[in-house]
């Protein structure tokens, strides 16, 4: 009885049918890539895959409080010029210079979260018009890709820790860890509430700024890791080096279940929503497709995983009629 | 709000009356800190007292419960009724187990049986009142303030919700009990007070006076109560016979829906006041939906001016002629933040056919037309809804569709939530409409409604309509009766076809 109520408990969850796609893209992905379980080829996915996986996780903490966050992309740019400039060989400039990373990643995500919280601009303009003055920013300190990072930085993400765990993976087992600590925190309940029905989260008292500002600071944690994860991936700064996170991470928290109107997902979701977009973009590589149809078949494919999203909306609604 | 006064006694149960807009829920804000008075003074327990939120008001033990606002859809009721007082063990993590314990002992008090793992959206508009009033209790609250808790109540969770609020008085609790129903204000209350515009106009203490509604209403209109409007039935039976030569204006032949309904037929005459009562949620509320094309999926036949049809859409049955005033004015019938005239023409120009360019100044004048018929106040279709006070956005709703002048007018549980005034306001224009031939299917909640506007009312019981009462039979007892289906059917009333009687 108590496993079957589990059962209906998975079958029910909001990422459970990205879960399915998960599956499928896997099953595809093994077929077309020679050599997808073999541990090399494994840890030089997750080299790629970590980055956008923390870049939704930060994503969906913002759309769950019922906003969005479209300077997430530049912001990582932004910390990677900063590392790449400032980045010399000794260790306590590695250390130093990476904790600054961390620390201005978290500052840009209050900046919007406090702008978000005390003002109430709609979430959307005001991310994109910080995610311009950080693009700027990022000009005028690096014109053009460049900057110094030491391979003691850079070697350190493509290294494996005992002989089968890759740095992007322990990283993810951080983010992962974090992710369950929040869930037992009040202020994440407060969350799921703001995003719910703002309305009702200040009748019940709970203080819907506070909140507000918390997802945003949540969300920052997020994209430090991810920055710090893209330093050591690229080894550059480069002011368009996030560009592209920003709207895949709109795509991976609403596939993995997010609902886009807030109050609604969780965690799991969001990570297998990452790591489908970056199956994605896997499959339509090995796939041989010629590079002009590459973005266009995985806007097709996208649209897809978003229709796999809605369908057991689709069947209520139908069984209603 | 201005000059409003309001003692509340340790350990009784005081009501607070008044028309839409005379400051009852502003009163309510003050008190539990979610507003700040201009002037006067507020004192709890006799101490003078300044709220500055909802949490100083929390401080001094006072609880609300409000108008169904406060729960998050997608949490569960455990979270919702927790939700902004969590407890948390060791590491700040949160006590989920004590939550679930808390959450269900909360709805003990009331007897809610209400399963506690659900999600809020999940359960229906009367289970989340109780789960607002279990949220209230939750914080073991000295002052309790009930603003309209049974408006979405049945009458058996309304005498369950009265034991509930006597077991709390015995324990000491002070309950300010705020509602439209006045029968339900006489029936619990040790004394009322009455406010009219903001300002605190009587008081009816009713250990020296008797439990009667009727002496309320003067107290929350300013004027006499007026004497019923409603025609004797002979009369109605005349004029509806006259309509009888242009057919029927609308059937249901053994029309069934999975698990909804079950072989519902019945005949609306043209002009006629026809009333669904019973239980809630017996089926009454999709015998509408279906006629105004929201459900699809049945069984049976549907026929429109005796015509058979299939109410695919919306759209087609507003085309023929129906209109459903719905329920839930704020989900169903209206743009909040668009004005009264745009809010009044929607229907009309959606309908529109013939010229590309729509007839703006003709629109213009149906709008106002619309805004006498129904004496909205502030008379003016450039406000916007929102800023209306309850009672007039749904006067927009219902003149809405008079621009349309429909053959039949659905009626869903209009008076939820409407003031005495509003109320009588809305079944004038519905005894006119019916005069010139609008049929009218009411369904209400407030079994008085029925007895006061119908020509004949049909009841419904698990999905089927099990009886039919005349307008000379119309009382209270007999739609209680006939609503629980105690009586025998050896009484089924002639009228109705068969297959319908158990």
């Amino acid at each position: 009885m108590k496993n079957l109520r589990a059962l209906q408990g998975i079958l029910q969850d909001s990422s459970f049918p990205s879960f399915l796609m998960l599956v499928l893209l896997v099953f595809v992905n093994a077929i077309i890539q020679p050599g997808f379980f073999s541990f090399q080829v494994f840890r030089m996915n997750f080299m790629t895959f970590t980055p956008l996986i923390l870049v939704s996780l930060a994503q969906a903490t913002v759309i769950l409080v019922g906003a969005v966050d479209l300077s997430l992309g530049a912001g990582i740019s932004l910390v990677t010029v900063v590392m790449a400039s400032l980045m010399k060989d000794s260790v306590f400039s590695i250390i130093t210079v990476t904790l600054i990373g961390f620390c201005l990643a978290l500052f840009l995500s209050l900046f919007n979260g406090f702008f978000f919280g005390y003002f109430g601009p709609p979430s959307l303009i005001m991310t994109f018009a910080t995610s311009t003055i950080w693009f700027g920013i990022s000009l005028l300190i690096m014109p053009t890709p460049g900057g110094y990072i030491p391979a003691a930085y850079y070697g350190i993400y493509s290294k494996t820790v005992a002989g089968f765990l890759p740095v992007p993976v322990i990283v993810l087992f951080v983010a992962v860890g974090f992710c369950l600590l929040l869930g037992r925190l009040k202020a994440f309940r407060h969350l799921y509430a703001v995003g719910g029905s703002e309305r009702a989260a200040r009748a019940s008292g709970i203080n819907v700024t506070a909140t507000k500002i918390f997802g945003f600071l949540v969300s920052g944690v997020f994209v430090a890791l991810a920055a710090l994860c893209v330093v050591g991936q690229t080894a550059t700064g480069d002011a368009r080096s996030g560009q592209g996170f920003t709207l895949n991470s709109v795509a991976a928290a609403v596939i993995g279940g997010f609902a886009f109107s807030g109050g609604k997902g969780n965690y799991a979701g969001a990570i297998i929503g990452g790591i489908i977009l970056g199956l994605l973009t896997n499959i339509i590589y090995f796939a041989n497709i010629t590079s002009f149809y590459q973005e266009f078949m995985k806007g097709v494919i996208i649209i897809v995983a978003l229709l796999f999203g809605a369908l057991p909306r689709l069947r209520r609604e139908l069984s209603r009629r | 709000m201005s000059n409003a006064n309001f003692t509340l006694r340790a350990g009784e149960v005081c009501g607070l009356v008044g028309a839409n807009g005379s400051g009852k829920t502003t009163f309510a804000r003050i008190v539990s800190g979610l507003l700040m008075p201009d002037g006067g003074e507020l004192r709890l327990y006799d101490q003078p007292v300044n709220l500055r939120s909802h949490l100083d008001a929390e401080l001094y033990r006072l609880a609300m419960v409000h108008q169904n606002l406060s729960l998050v859809p997608e949490m569960t009721i455990w979270e919702n009724i927790v939700l902004g007082r969590e407890q948390t063990g060791p590491f700040a993590f949160l006590d989920n187990r004590a939550a679930i314990i808390q959450a269900e002992g909360a709805l003990d008090i009331i007897s809610a049986k209400i399963p506690v793992r659900e999600r809020a959206k999940n359960i229906s508009p009367d289970e989340k009142q109780l789960v607002e009033i279990g949220k209230a209790l939750a914080k073991d609250p000295r002052i309790l303030i009930l603003d309209e808790p049974t408006a979405s109540l049945d009458f058996h969770q309304v005498e369950s919700l009265f034991r509930a609020i006597r077991r709390l008085k015995e324990k000491g609790v002070s309950i300010i009990f705020i509602s439209h129903r006045l029968w339900e204000v006489a029936k619990i209350c040790d004394r009322l007070v009455a406010f009219r515009n903001g300002e605190t106009v009587g008081e009816l203490d009713f250990t020296s006076q008797p439990r009667d509604a009727k002496l309320i209403i003067p107290l929350i209109t300013g004027q006499e109560v007026r004497e019923k409007i409603k025609k004797r039935s002979n009369v109605r039976e005349l004029e509806i016979t006259n309509q009888a030569a242009r057919g029927p204006a609308l059937e249901m032949r053994g029309v069934s829906l999975e698990g909804k309904l079950h072989q519902v037929s019945f005949t609306l005459r043209r002009g006629e006041i026809l009333g669904l009562g019973g239980l809630q949620g017996q089926g009454q509320e999709e015998i509408l939906m279906i006629l105004a094309g929201y459900l699809k999926g049945y069984t049976g036949e549907v026929l429109v001016k005796g015509r058979p049809l299939s109410l695919r859409n919306t759209r087609r049955a507003i085309r023929e002629g129906i209109a459903l005033i719905p329920g839930d004015r704020h989900k169903e019938g209206l743009f909040l933040e668009h004005t009264v005239l745009s809010n009044l023409l929607y229907p009309k120009i959606a309908m529109h056919q013939g010229s590309i360019l729509l007839p703006t100044a003709r629109y213009q004048q149906l709008a106002e037309e619309a805004v006498e018929a129904v004496s909205l106040i502030p008379p003016n279709p450039r406000l916007i809804v929102s800023q209306l006070s309850g009672g007039n956005q749904q006067k927009v709703v219902v003149g809405k569709w008079l621009a349309l002048s429909p053959d039949v007018l659905l009626l869903n549980d209009p008076t939820k939530g409407v003031d005495v005034g509003t109320r009588q306001n809305l079944y004038t224009i519905i005894s006119q409409l019916a005069e010139k031939g609008t049929s009218v299917v009411l369904y209400a909640s407030d079994n008085e409604e029925l007895i006061d506007n119908c020509d004949r009312v049909l009841i419904v019981f698990e999905r089927r309509i099990v009886k039919e009462i005349g307008a000379d039979d119309l009382n209270e007892e007999k739609l209680v009766v006939s609503s629980l289906n105690i009586e025998h059917s050896s009484e089924k009333s002639a009228g109705i076809h068969e297959g319908n009687g158990t």
